[in-house]
């Protein structure tokens, strides 16, 4: 079988999230058949600007094609871009228009799609908002497979998308939260799917204690690891831990790995140390007493299935339904809407030794029941063979060029209002009695 | 703070946030959901604030302005605004006659003027909205405080009231009591040394109520007690005499059984740390030296008072 994954950036050190989940993709599904991962010179997902060198290359043992992008984007064009079809009454026209400003724009990945696309089994298309993917899955035929990676985000509720979701072979989706919105955003419901996420590779022995001893940590903590961004729910998470180390003073101390765009809190109980590689990220999970997601919107947060599969209890924010289902479905966290929650929540995590060893176990049984690799790769190779014995759908064509132009489409943060939300909680009684007794 | 106790090996994360939540509910006293401050805030303000001041149909009298409101809100307008029509025909042709337009006078400045002001327009639309949502959301919370502040109140008039009644009974208990010599429990038969040191006691106890009313006396008083106290002490039963030394060490500070002063203890890096994390950490804070404070001072008494006397009494009686 021979396969490819369309991703917007590729490499090792590329750390986002739907990045990083296509090159394990790649990577073990190139034991399974032959991958060649298509992407773009790009490595900033802001600009696009062309940094690694065009052509072939190898990433860990799997052939990585380069293409160019054409222009970088402009973010001024592009935020207004986006208010026009998020916020007004707005064209197809404008909607392609805001496609194109968003990037990352390369023609010439889109030719080769179309060009080589037939000598592919299957072609694998991850983020559905970018423009490699909405061009290619058009181009691809009936090959496309979409890993969407959709948060709660307007995006998702644009009318071009529509005929994506609907045309493509199959979709693997992260979570049944984002299957459930994708389905009610562009009735979706005839095209295959399955919910699989993604693994991690986990280390089977970790080492708490290198880690405390390397950054003098001697007291007990919460971690949160991540870009530290206040669209990530950062600034909440600040908020609320400044007043609980006020109500506590010898709580929980908090870390936080990872970038920081925004100003972290100069607190003597916040500690930032910054990116760090993946056997000390590793070994700062195991040491700590458990992990905080203040994330809102999350289509599967990683960091959160490996602080479940090293037995690490997490507490999310609830308002993001994914990660309030993925807690509810593995009863291995807990979560938050207000801060009264968050202080009671984090205190019974870090007071309540029972609770907090029995969402840990609970956590790694979760992890390993759905998200080890066995069970990835055996969920993607049984997609690939049911999508080979099943016809591929005809994508929609686009409208006319009068069409096109028509100023009559609502604003998408409208639509997605009207989008369901919540966690899907019926899906766990069903898991239980999937489960082996 | 929530103590949830894990009694099988199931946890049921729902469940959990259900009591997480009630205790949240709890804490809060009455808890109202958001339709019932609503209502509250759309109906009742009046019984609560001054209606004077608030108005409890802001939104409602705002959408209504709004609605009846004939201008226009804002107006769409882009470069090519100023050449549209209906007609393609005619569009094309004013596209087509630009150049020449251009040569009368320049439009750019104007379209982009004109742009920058529908912007503004929605802008303004956008904060107009806010503003009301604000004030009326204003208006909830302080009905919520109100009747918080009410209920509030009323506990402290209820608490008041309570305690006023518990000194008055504490003030009849007091004026009921009385001395009696037969009332206390008789003592194991004392040794000769005991009966005449209770002797002693008895007439020592005479001198200080003499002490109280004769105050310049005392200090002439107190030296022979003291002098006289290692005699007396010698004669009790060696028995009694280690009790009463035991409790007194365990009055005193660094005595055994007593350990550190509050505050000190509650200073200590790291005491607590292991067992329970905030709960005793937070004992550890000015709730727990508050709660000490009495064993302090009674700690202090002995060493203030002259050596053993205030001290022995009270352990005895």
């Amino acid at each position: 079988m021979k396969l490819a994954v369309v991703v917007q950036r590729y490499g090792a050190d590329i750390n986002g999230g739907a990045e990083q989940h296509a090159r394990y993709i790649a990577e073990r599904m190139a034991t399974h058949a032959q991958v060649e991962v298509v992407t773009t010179c790009a490595r900033d997902y802001v600009t696009w600007k062309n940094e690694l060198p065009a052509g072939a290359d190898t990433v860990n043992g799997v052939a990585v094609r380069r293409f160019p992008v054409a222009r970088e984007r402009d973010p001024r064009d592009f935020g207004r871009r986006s208010h026009e079809v998020f916020e007004t009454t707005h064209s197809l026209a404008d909607e392609l228009a805001w496609l194109e400003s968003e990037g990352p724009t390369s023609p010439a990945l889109i030719d080769y799609v179309s060009s080589a696309g037939a000598g592919f089994d299957f072609i694998l298309f991850f983020s559905f908002r970018y423009y490699h993917s909405w061009h290619g899955v058009r181009r691809a035929g009936g090959r496309a497979i979409l890993v969407p990676t959709a948060e709660r985000d307007p995006a998702v509720a644009l009318s071009i998308f529509g005929p994506v979701f609907r045309g493509v072979r199959g979709i693997m989706y992260n979570s049944h939260e984002e299957r459930a919105m994708i389905q009610a955003a562009t009735r979706n419901h005839s095209v295959p799917g399955v919910v699989v996420g993604v693994g991690s590779d986990v280390p089977a022995r970790t080492e708490p204690m290198r880690f405390r001893r390397r950054h003098k940590i001697n007291r007990p903590f919460a971690i949160y690891i991540g870009r530290i961004d206040a669209n990530k729910g950062c600034a909440e998470l600040f908020d609320y831990f400044q007043r609980y180390a006020m109500t506590f003073p010898r709580g929980l101390d908090l870390v936080l790995v990872g970038t920081a765009v925004m100003p972290v809190p100069s607190h003597h109980r916040i500690r930032h140390l910054g990116f760090l590689p993946d056997e000390d990220k590793f070994d700062a999970l195991a040491a700590a007493d458990l992990l905080i997601m203040p994330s809102y919107f999350e289509s599967l947060s990683m960091v959160a299935l490996e602080a479940w599969a090293l037995g690490r209890p997490v507490l999310a924010n609830g308002r993001c339904d994914v990660l309030k289902g993925q807690c509810i479905r593995s009863n291995a966290g807990l979560y938050y809407e207000s801060y009264e929650e968050f202080a009671e929540t984090l205190y019974a995590l870090e007071s309540n030794g029972p609770l907090h060893a029995r969402l840990g176990r609970n956590g790694r049984d979760y992890f390993a029941r759905h998200y080890a690799w066995p069970v990835i790769e055996r969920k993607y190779l049984d997609m690939l063979e049911r999508l080979q014995s099943q016809p591929a759908a005809a994508i929609e064509p686009l409208p006319g060029w009068m069409a096109r132009r028509k100023r009559e489409l609502p604003p998408a943060a409208r639509v997605l209002e009207a989008i369901p939300s919540g966690a899907v909680v019926a899906e766990r009684e069903a898991m239980r009695q999937e489960r082996p007794a | 703070m929530a103590d949830f106790s894990v009694r099988n090996d199931n946890v049921d994360v729902e469940q959990i946030m259900r009591q997480v939540r009630s205790r949240i509910r709890e804490k809060r006293g009455v808890d109202y959901t958001e339709d019932e401050i609503r209502e509250l805030a759309s109906v009742k303000l009046e019984r609560f604030l001054d209606p004077k001041g608030v108005r409890s149909d802001l939104l409602d009298q705002y959408r209504k302005r709004r609605e009846a409101s004939t201008a226009p809100r804002n107006y769409a307008f882009e470069d090519s605004t100023l050449y549209e029509s209906s007609r393609p025909l005619l569009r094309a042709l004013r596209k087509l006659l630009n150049p020449i337009l251009k040569l009368f006078f320049n439009p750019t400045p104007m379209v982009e003027a004109l742009h920058i002001q529908s912007r503004l327009n929605e802008s303004y639309n956008q904060a107009e909205a806010l503003y009301y949502e604000l004030i009326h959301n204003l208006v909830i919370e302080t009905t919520r405080l109100g009747i918080e502040v009410k209920n509030l109140k009323m506990r402290v008039e209820s608490m008041s009231s309570r305690l006023d009644f518990d000194e008055r009974r504490a003030r009849a208990l007091e004026g009921v009591v009385q001395y009696r010599p037969g009332a206390v429990a008789p003592l194991p038969p004392p040794a000769s040394g005991e009966r005449e040191h209770r002797e002693q006691r008895d007439q020592r106890d005479q001198r200080d109520r003499g002490r109280d009313r004769e105050g310049d006396r005392d200090r002439q008083d107190r030296q022979p007690d003291r002098e006289r106290q290692p005699a007396n002490l010698g004669a009790v039963d060696p028995e009694r005499r280690n009790r009463r030394r035991r409790r007194r060490g365990r009055r005193r500070p660094g005595g055994p059984g007593f350990g550190d002063r509050p505050g000190e203890a509650s200073s200590s890096e790291g005491a607590g740390s292991d067992s329970g994390g905030p709960a005793t950490q937070a004992g550890g804070g000015p709730a727990a030296s508050g709660g000490d404070a009495p064993e302090a001072r009674a700690a202090e008494a002995p060493a203030a008072a002259p050596s053993g006397e205030a001290g022995s009494s009270s352990a005895e009686s």
